[in-house]
C-alpha cells in the first residue's frame, strides 16, 4: 500500500512535467519541468531499490545533462524564439497519432502476461555488484562506452569550436566551412 | 506491486516525449523529448530488473542507456549551437539548405 502511494507520489510529477512542456512556451520553463521528471525517475529507482542507479540519474542527468541544455538554451533564445505551439489542425493530428499510440501500448501491457511480482529479496544491487557486471559481462559494451564518451567530448570540442559565421552561404565569400 | 504500473508510466512517458519531439519545433525542446524517451526506456529495464528478469542486467543497461543520453545530448547541443551561429536561430524548419 505505501509502496503504491509513493510510485503515484513520484510518478504523477513526471507526467505533469511532460504535459506541462506540451503545454508551455516558454523554454526555461520546460528545462524546469525536465529535471522534475529526471528526479522524478530517479526516486522511482530508489524506490526499486536501484540505489546506484539512482544517484547516477541525480548526478548525470540533473547535475549534467539538465545544466547543459540550460547553457543551450541561454545560448540560443536571443533571437525570437521559433514558434513553440502548434496550429489547431497540426494538434488535432498530434493528439490523434498520440492517443492511438498510447492506447495501443496500454493495451498490449495489459494482455502480456503481468503476474510478475517483485522479487521479495532485491537483486544483488550494491555498486560493488554493478562494478562486477560491468567487468564481467558488459566488459565489451564497457569499454565502448569509454570510446564512445571520448568520441563525444572530442566530437563536441570540434563541433562547438568558434568560427566565422557565415550569415549567407550562396554568398560571394564563402568563409569557414 | 507488481511490474504493469512500471510499464504504463513508462509507455505514457514514451508517448509524451515523442508528441514533444513531433510538435516542438526548437531543436533544443525537441532534445528534452528525446530525454523523456530515453528515460522512459531505462525505467523499462529497471522495472524488469525489479521483477525478477535478467538480473542485474537491466540495471546495467540503464546505467548505459544513461551514458549514451549524455553523450548524444552533448553532441546535439555542439551542432545545434553550429546551426544556431549559421542560421541565427534554432527553428529547425529552417534548417533546409541541403534541400536539392
Amino acid at each position: 500500500m505505501l509502496e503504491r502511494l509513493i510510485f503515484v507520489l513520484f510518478a504523477l510529477p513526471a507526467v505533469v512535467a511532460g504535459v506541462a512542456i506540451l503545454l508551455s512556451t516558454n523554454i526555461v520553463r520546460m528545462a524546469f519541468w525536465l529535471i522534475t521528471m529526471l528526479i522524478s525517475v530517479a526516486g522511482l529507482y530508489f524506490l526499486m531499490g536501484a540505489y546506484f542507479l539512482g544517484v547516477v540519474q541525480i548526478l548525470v542527468y540533473v547535475g549534467g545533462v539538465a545544466v547543459l541544455l540550460v547553457f543551450g538554451v541561454m545560448l540560443t533564445s536571443r533571437q525570437l524564439a521559433p514558434k513553440l505551439r502548434p496550429g489547431p489542425v497540426e494538434t488535432l493530428w498530434l493528439a490523434t497519432v498520440s492517443a492511438i499510440l498510447l492506447l495501443g501500448l496500454v493495451l498490449s501491457i495489459l494482455r502480456a502476461h503481468t503476474g510478475m511480482e517483485p522479487l521479495p529479496v532485491p537483486v544483488a544491487n550494491s555498486p560493488a555488484d554493478i562494478g562486477h557486471s560491468l567487468m564481467g559481462d558488459f566488459l565489451g559494451p564497457f569499454e565502448l562506452a569509454s570510446v564512445l564518451l571520448l568520441v563525444a567530448m572530442l566530437g563536441a570540442a570540434y563541433l562547438a569550436r568558434p568560427k566565422v559565421p557565415v550569415q549567407n552561404p550562396q554568398g560571394s565569400k564563402g568563409g569557414a566551412v | 506491486m507488481g511490474v504493469t504500473p512500471y510499464l504504463i508510466l513508462s509507455a505514457i512517458l514514451l508517448v509524451l516525449g515523442l508528441t514533444i519531439v513531433i510538435s516542438k519545433r526548437n531543436a533544443i525542446v525537441m532534445l528534452i523529448g528525446v530525454e523523456f524517451i530515453l528515460n522512459a526506456a531505462a525505467l523499462n529495464l529497471v522495472a524488469f530488473s525489479r521483477h525478477g528478469i535478467g538480473g542485474l542486467a537491466g540495471q546495467t543497461a540503464a546505467l548505459f542507456v544513461i551514458v549514451i543520453a549524455a553523450a548524444e545530448a552533448v553532441v546535439a547541443l555542439a551542432i545545434f549551437l553550429n546551426f544556431y551561429h549559421r542560421i541565427a536561430t534554432v527553428d529547425i524548419d529552417r534548417g533546409d539548405q541541403l534541400k536539392g
